[in-house]
């Protein structure tokens, strides 16, 4: 071979070879590699059992293919080592077939939380496609306008919303026009709340009507929306800051997360009475919107929401099909008090039914109220916070005080208790049974 | 002899640590003014590495972006937090706005909640986000501050061979010294660039409180820059080491980038 072939070779090798590295080079910078181990223990006072021991597994890969657009995918493993809250293998019959997790035995599922693709069209138009979570509102704790992805009630609200939102395939959009920000979202993901059966820990009785003593009952399969396009839900939000205020209006259009149970008194063929239940997920207008601005040391925010013509069980007798209908104000405001590491927020929750009707386990004004007091310690190595929620119209809630301490710069350790209190048959007193005490830790990598 | 001549350099201030002749030297006003002239770039991109260490050494570290840019006079800052995975996509934005009189607006992204909360900026005085800087230390960076303090120039100091004015401030009333929480500060502003390269505070008992050190000066793309700012608070013993690169003041940054939207869907 001559020399200068001999060089060509060299040449081209070393051609290869950079190329390879500049190649590995840029792959390395736009790819993010990320994973959350988590774990929580939680003891219940009531049955002195583990109520659950859970870990969480959650790898996130992030892939920027330029510089206006990513892939992002964020996946889950979990357990439930005592099996306790959703025992066995849950049917997620609210939940759509493409939407669905994968059980590997009773206690563990695999979950694809999130997979979209982001984009910034030549500066004007940002799209996420994909599966998502698109969060409205500026209430904690409770919930207004943060509706647009459903629930899992695995653990009735005490979950952390992250991970107690089902993320829905959707699309969102959004773009600007002068100082006012648009966004649109399209959902045809037909995943609904998933609530918990009957002998479920956090099964919330308070939501259905018994039937009268001595009648039995009957369930039919759940009327559930399915058509892809006419079926979906779309949600429009318009947003401005002027003068110091935050703005937004929202409009939705959408199915209630939480199926009407419709009521029918029937006979059987030996003519033995019984109430036929028929489970109906059906759609709703809402218009609402939101506001904040900063008042000195404190940050005033609010939400407002209108819902048209919802269904509600009633206790009326006259009611067709054990059903009324009205429409529903909401609102709440807040006000977050921060001074050096200690911050009070305290929130006031307003429903009130707009027509005259009977609605099962609600009056017609409905107030919550939720005081959260939390102070960061030793440069945000400690934090102490107590979250308060009360009903005032039947005197039950819960109050979760909880404490969390960095061991270092990956990892974190939680020690919390809820105690629930008021009547047994109301939205938080029916889980006085459930107060625990809680034992978590977080590492991340 | 020798007795005399240190007796001759003291009448003339050169062993002082801080030589003095109010002749000489600028008003503390002016300095203040001179460093709000520096040319800081119409915008800049850099990372920022936080190294946060307690008293008894634990060391927690976090890696941001940290972006800047001028909307005329006024200042947008936005940092976004990749490392540790616990905090990562947290977010931080802030309008400074060029009337004193009018207080910033500031949000916190944070990821866990999803949701962008409003924070006051009243509270200037502040601990920003676990550090030993305030939220007033880190929009003023190595400006000092034109409207908070009453100076006096107290003479020149050399710092890694370079000429500093020195100059002690103390808040124009009591309003403003509770909000920042210092009684008295210290400064010494590098003669040559007009930046900041030392600071000490002292909190409202007048003890001494932290202990700022800015160095590893360099010029980046014509415009000089700091890359380190080191922090020790006496009173907590905690450290914050703020360490800059990838410093890039030349690509400009989109305005979109300053927005509410980009705090929740990341850069």
């Amino acid at each position: 071979m001559s020399f200068k072939n001999q060089m060509l070779i060299v040449l081209i090798l070393a051609f290869t070879g950079l190329n390879a590295q500049e190649k590995k080079k840029i792959f390395k910078n736009s790819f993010k590699a990320s994973l959350v181990v988590a774990s929580d223990i939680s003891y219940e006072f009531n049955s002195k059992n583990l109520q659950k021991s859970e870990i969480f597994i959650k790898p996130e890969f992030t892939y920027k293919i330029n510089k206006n657009s990513k892939v992002v995918l964020k996946g889950q493993l979990y357990t439930e080592l005592s099996d306790n809250l959703e025992t066995g293998r849950p049917k997620e019959e609210t939940v759509s077939s493409f939407s669905e997790r994968l059980f590997i035995g009773d206690k563990t599922s695999l979950e694809l939380r999130e997979f979209y693709y982001y984009t910034n069209i030549r500066k004007k138009l940002r799209l996420t496609i994909g599966k998502q979570q698109i969060v409205w509102g500026e209430t904690d704790g409770l919930k207004l306008l943060d509706i647009v992805n459903p629930q899992n009630f695995r653990e009735f609200i005490l979950d952390d919303f992250e991970d107690s939102r089902i993320p829905l395939w959707s699309l969102k959009a959004e773009f600007d026009m002068k100082n006012i920000g648009v966004q649109f979202v399209w959902i045809p993901d037909n995943t609904y709340h998933i609530t918990q059966d009957f002998d479920a820990p956090f099964f919330t009785k308070s939501l259905f009507q018994s039937p009268p003593e001595g009648i039995s009952t009957r369930f039919n399969k759940t009327i559930k929306p399915k058509r892809f396009i006419a079926d979906s839900d779309i949600g429009l939000k318009i947003s401005t800051f002027t003068k110091g205020w935050d703005l937004s209006l929202n409009y939705f259009f959408y199915y209630d997360d939480l199926p009407i149970f419709y009521n029918d008194l029937q006979f059987s063929e030996t003519g033995e009475p019984f109430v036929s239940i028929s489970p109906k997920f059906e759609r709703q207008h809402l218009i609402g919107g939101t506001f904040n601005k900063v008042f000195g040391s404190s940050t005033f925010r609010g939400e407002i929401a209108y819902v048209f013509d919802q269904n509600f069980s009633s206790t009326n007798p006259k009611a067709i099909r054990g059903i009324e209908t009205s429409n529903v104000y909401k609102s709440a405001i807040g006000i977050d008090y921060i001074k050096g590491e200690n911050i009070i927020s305290v929130q006031l929750f307003s429903d009130i039914i707009t027509d005259n009707i009977s609605a099962y386990n609600l009056h017609k004004f409905e107030t919550n109220s939720s005081l959260k007091i939390s102070r960061e310690m030793m440069n945000d190595n400690f934090k102490a916070e107590a979250l308060w929620v009360h009903n005032a119209n039947h005197g039950d809630g819960y109050v979760r005080p909880q404490l969390s301490y960095w061991l270092n710069s990956s990892s974190q350790l939680f020690l919390g208790s809820t105690v629930f209190y008021g009547d047994k048959n109301k939205l938080f007193g029916q889980f006085k049974d459930r107060s625990r005490i809680s034992l978590g830790m977080r590492w991340g990598i | 002899m020798k007795n005399y001549l240190i007796i001759g350099l003291l009448a003339f201030g050169m062993l002082s640590p801080t030589t003095s002749n109010s002749q000489a030297v600028p008003s503390g006003k002016s300095i203040a003014d001179k460093t709000y002239a520096k040319d800081d770039g119409v915008s800049v991109s850099r990372k920022l590495t936080m190294e946060l260490k307690d008293k008894r050494g634990k060391i927690r570290i976090r890696e941001t972006t940290a972006m800047r840019k001028y909307f005329d006079q006024e200042k947008r800052l936005a940092i976004f937090y990749l490392t540790p995975t616990s905090v990562k996509g947290t977010a931080f934005l802030t309008f400074d706005y060029p009337d004193a009189s009018i207080d910033d607006d500031q949000w916190l992204y944070m990821p866990a909640l999803r949701k962008t909360r409003r924070i006051s900026a009243a509270n200037r005085g502040d601990y920003f986000l676990g550090t030993d800087l305030t939220y007033e230390d880190i929009k003023l960076e190595t400006r000092i501050s034109r409207e908070d303090y009453n100076y006096k120039t107290i003479g020149t100091e050399v710092i890694d061979g370079n000429k500093t004015y020195v100059l002690e401030g103390t808040p124009k009333n009591d309003k403003i010294a509770k909000e920042l929480g210092y009684s008295k500060v210290k400064y010494w502003v590098d003669a040559a660039v007009w930046m900041l390269r030392k600071a000490n505070s002292w909190d409202s008992a007048g003890n001494h409180l932290k202990t700022v050190i800015i160095s590893d000066f360099k010029k980046v793309q014509g415009i000089w820059t700091y890359h380190q700012i080191e922090v020790n608070n006496h009173k907590t013993k905690h450290q914050t080491i703020f360490r800059f690169s990838d410093i890039d003041y030349k690509t400009p940054l989109d305005d979109a980038i300053f927005t509410k939207e980009t705090l929740v869907n990341g850069l």
